[in-house]
């Protein structure tokens, strides 16, 4: 297949309304075989696994590259000095970026929003939006500068605004677009990194405001602290979303997405935590034994892999570093998974890299 | 059953609270009580073990304090022994590793402690060990005599069976009153080891105890960092950084952190007829206590040139971790140990995929060996039989590619011809190992070894020394002066 007809083909797979096992396998298998094809480490790394189009007939044995590779290798099917654009990790845990190439940002924007309708829209053509985040002018390199913008410019309404630029938070601008919201019976969604919540969270509470805001307004929250404010429990958070802006728990929607994949997953809602995540049906999330990579029956915790077919110019197949169990909807996103010390006197990784950072 | 934890001289069992731990390992299971002492008890302890030093263990010969800690090791190298059947029993199921690792372990290291090998101990830090007992004259004129400490306290960390005893006999040696607080992973060996004493020599079982308690949160934590006047702890560096921040600045701090070790092959032991064996014995040093020990190899630098090339030295390596597999079965692994081998297995494919690495071994394996073509400097691997092989031009790249490391350096296992390993050892020592051992011997250390290249027996004591003319002076007030 050309980069045009897998395009074209994922284009119609993501129009179906739904898809079958079947037809799911039908279609990755079609993407492995591009990505063996045109993707020379991963090739490498499929032929050190004995793995080939060849010889696997099942998604699920697709061989599942460790994330941390988008750090160290250039995963990409065509040229990747004339990607479209190329959307890369913070680099926040160890000062490397990992990378994702895009040679056309048709099929990533085709899955973002038909996803997103779906899960954070649910019926609304429009909903009026605040975004706390920068926009994609600002951060041209960020998915999710990207995905909010997207959002924005196709789902949001014309009074929608964002309000964290280069010179930081419009804390002014936010709390009067809530003021608004509040009076009006228009919903009103607030979207943004979990951490950029925090300090408006913090100022809230330091005057003693709180909004409810009007019936059918959402929060959409994605990607955790990451050392960017102060770390707050899934129920902390969650009440204290629901306690400010005056909006459900079951109505703050968690976004599970990272650079390193081209579809989204979301839960319905936080009534309960951990929530259970799910994504649209061209992406299918497995977990593993992180040793031998087997499946682990439902209910088992163990590592995720995500297999997300939108993901066709880098590698479909990402085994994360996300701990999980699988649920009868979905999955349970249980934290990261983290390496141990040593159980001797043995210095082990984690001991020695602090030393070198020094 | 429950297993009760400690040697607590002075305070009765039932006057104590016990925490029950359970372990679990090979089918088995076991529950072992530590004691949690309050405030007033630690500090009972303390004053009791103090008191009993001074009083007792501070006036015996060294040869008694030698002649009994031969009679318990000779009894837990007893296989006849209830104790060492206990601990054959128990240790496993604690640490996780297989039995016969934990035999083959224990009898080995306990053969460091025979009486012979203790007078190596006095030898290696004493011209004149007489100076434990008495002043002895010095050769520049007057006399020495050497204390050990009132107090002395050792922090153990790790699941190494039986550990421990190192510093707790070192301690004894020099008369000192000891208080051993017990590792989570191993929390076994000290408290027999010092009732086997007691029973064998109830005086000197009064001078010692061994105890627990939850690093950091215990009450009381303070009562015992306040009264040791000497505190050797083991550990990562963040827990003895805390550990050190909470000591008077006057207390002698002994640290041993954690550490790396690895291994150097020259191209002379490379030919086909050395090569397998040389595997073998690397192969052993990684199986042994699952690369946890500070001695541990995680790397091994081969040198290019020799007839079996690094890459065919690596199968070779591969093939014998295969081969200790089946007989030294790994343990089981926690979540946490297992994401780190992935981790690691998955950084080392990402260089495969580049072309850069080779990596031996299924994810299922019990093992994993990586080979690299190009040179790259010292780093930890995934530890629990995972293993970088590095090829190297010449020897004399190694020292430069572990120097960026200093603080983590300890034991090096050389391969090579005389001349060059006092060459490579010096090229070593000038960047911090300490250590140099041949493979297969990594993880045995000679009785008498200089730990972390400081001395095992001289850093616990001070010397009163009586100056010449002090002697000289006395004369003049003898009851014979003239």
């Amino acid at each position: 297949m050309t980069q045009a007809e897998i395009i074209a083909a994922l284009l119609a797979f993501i129009a179906l309304p739904d898809v079958s096992e079947a037809e799911f396998e039908a279609m990755a298998l079609k993407v492995f075989a591009y990505q063996f094809r045109n993707n020379a480490p991963y090739k490498r790394f499929c032929l050190q696994r004995g793995r080939t189009p060849l010889s696997v007939r099942r998604w699920r044995d697709i061989p599942a590259v460790p994330i941390t590779a988008f750090k160290d290798l250039t995963l990409s099917c065509s040229p990747p000095e004339a990607a479209e654009r190329v959307f890369m990790t913070s680099g926040t845990t160890q000062g490397i970026r990992g990378r994702s190439y895009h040679p056309t940002l048709d099929v990533w924007r085709r899955s973002m929003l038909v996803n997103f309708r779906a899960r954070f829209m649910q019926g609304r053509e429009r909903i009026r939006m605040g975004i706390l985040f920068p926009d994609e002018a600002e951060l041209p390199n960020s998915s999710l500068a990207t995905y909010l913008s997207l959002a924005k410019h196709e789902c949001a309404t014309p009074d929608s605004q964002t309000f964290i630029n280069a010179a930081g938070l419009d804390l002014g601008g936010l709390l009067s677009a809530l003021e608004q919201a509040e009076k009006s019976s228009e919903p009103y969604a607030l979207l943004g990194a979990s951490y950029s919540f925090v300090p408006v969270l913090d100022a809230l509470a330091a005057s003693g405001r709180r909004f409810a805001l009007p019936e059918g307004s959402r929060i959409l929250d994605t990607g955790g602290f990451k050392g960017q404010s102060r770390e707050l429990g899934p129920d902390e958070f969650y009440d204290g979303l629901s306690a400010a802006f005056g909006v459900p728990r079951s109505s703050c929607i968690n976004m599970y997405g990272m650079t390193e994949l081209s579809s989204q997953l979301y839960d319905d809602g936080n009534a309960a935590c951990p929530s259970v995540k799910s994504g649209p049906h061209w992406i299918r999330s497995r977990v593993v034994d992180p040793l031998t990579g087997t499946d682990l029956p439902e209910g088992q915790r163990g590592v995720i892999v995500h297999h997300d077919l939108a993901h066709f110019n880098c590698v479909a197949a990402i085994l994360t570093e996300d701990a999980g169990e699988i649920v009868p909807s979905g999955f349970k996103l249980l934290g990261r998974v983290d390496g141990e010390a040593s159980k001797g006197c043995s210095v082990a990784v984690a001991e020695f890299l602090a030393a070198a950072r020094g | 059953m429950i297993e009760h934890a400690g040697h607590l001289p002075g305070l009765p069992r039932e006057a104590l609270r016990w925490r029950e731990v359970s372990h679990r390992a090979w089918g088995e299971s076991a529950t072992i009580a530590l004691p949690e002492l309050d405030e007033a008890q630690a500090a009972a302890l303390c004053a009791h073990v103090r008191d009993n030093a001074r009083a007792r263990l501070k006036r015996m010969e060294t040869a008694r304090i030698i002649t009994a800690i031969d009679a318990a090791i000779a009894r837990l190298l007893d296989r006849a022994h209830p104790l060492r059947q206990k601990a054959e029993h128990l240790l496993p199921i604690v640490t996780g590793y297989d039995r016969e690792t934990v035999r083959l372990g224990l009898t080995g290291y306990l053969k460091t402690f025979r009486k012979p090998q203790l007078l190596r101990f006095l030898a290696e830090d004493f011209a004149n060990p007489g100076m434990l007992d008495g002043f002895q004259p010095t050769p520049k004129g007057g006399y020495l005599r050497v204390h050990g400490p009132e107090l002395l306290l050792h922090v153990w960390a790790g699941n190494v069976p039986a550990l421990s005893l190192w510093s707790l006999i070192c301690g004894l040696l020099v008369k000192a009153g000891s208080i051993g607080k017990l590792a989570s992973a191993e929390p076994l060996t000290a408290g027999w080891f010092a009732s086997l004493l007691a029973e064998i020599d109830p005086e000197i079982g009064e001078c010692l105890a061994i105890t627990w308690w939850k690093g950091g949160e215990a009450a009381a934590e303070p009562v015992f960092l306040r009264a040791a006047d000497t505190v050797m702890a083991y550990g990562g560096n963040e827990t003895l950084t805390t550990l050190r921040a909470k000591l008077p600045i006057t207390t002698r701090f002994l640290p041993h952190g954690h550490k790396i070790g690895f291994g150097v092959i020259a191209r002379e032991a490379l030919d086909s007829r050395k090569a397998p064996a040389l595997a073998r014995l690397a192969a052993h040093d990684v199986t042994r206590y699952e690369q946890q020990g500070c001695y541990s190899p995680q790397m091994l630098f081969v040198e290019s040139g020799g007839r079996v090339s690094p890459a065919e030295f690596a199968r070779h390596v591969a093939q014998e971790l295969a081969a200790l597999a089946s007989r030294y079965p790994r343990r089981a692994l926690s979540q946490g140990e297992a994401a780190s081998i992935a981790s690691w297995r998955g950084a080392q494919e990402t260089r495969a995929m580049d072309g850069a690495a080779e990596l031996l071994g299924d994810p299922s394996d019990p093992w994993s060996v990586v080979h690299v073509a190009a040179p790259e400097a010292l780093s930890p691997t995934g530890l629990n039989r995972t293993l970088k092989l590095v090829a190297v031009e010449s020897l004399d790249d190694v020292p430069a590619l572990v120097a960026p490391y200093r603080s983590f350096l300890q034991t090096a296992g050389i391969a090579a011809a005389p001349e060059r390993l006092f060459r490579l050892s010096g090229q070593l020592g000038e960047v911090g190992v300490s250590r140099i051992a041949p493979l297969g011997r990594m993880t045995a250390p000679e009785a008498g070894w200089h730990h972390d290249g400081r001395f095992s027996l001289l850093d616990l004591v001070t010397f009163t020394e009586i100056e010449q003319s002090a002697e000289t002076a006395a004369e003049g007030f003898a009851p014979y002066v003239d």
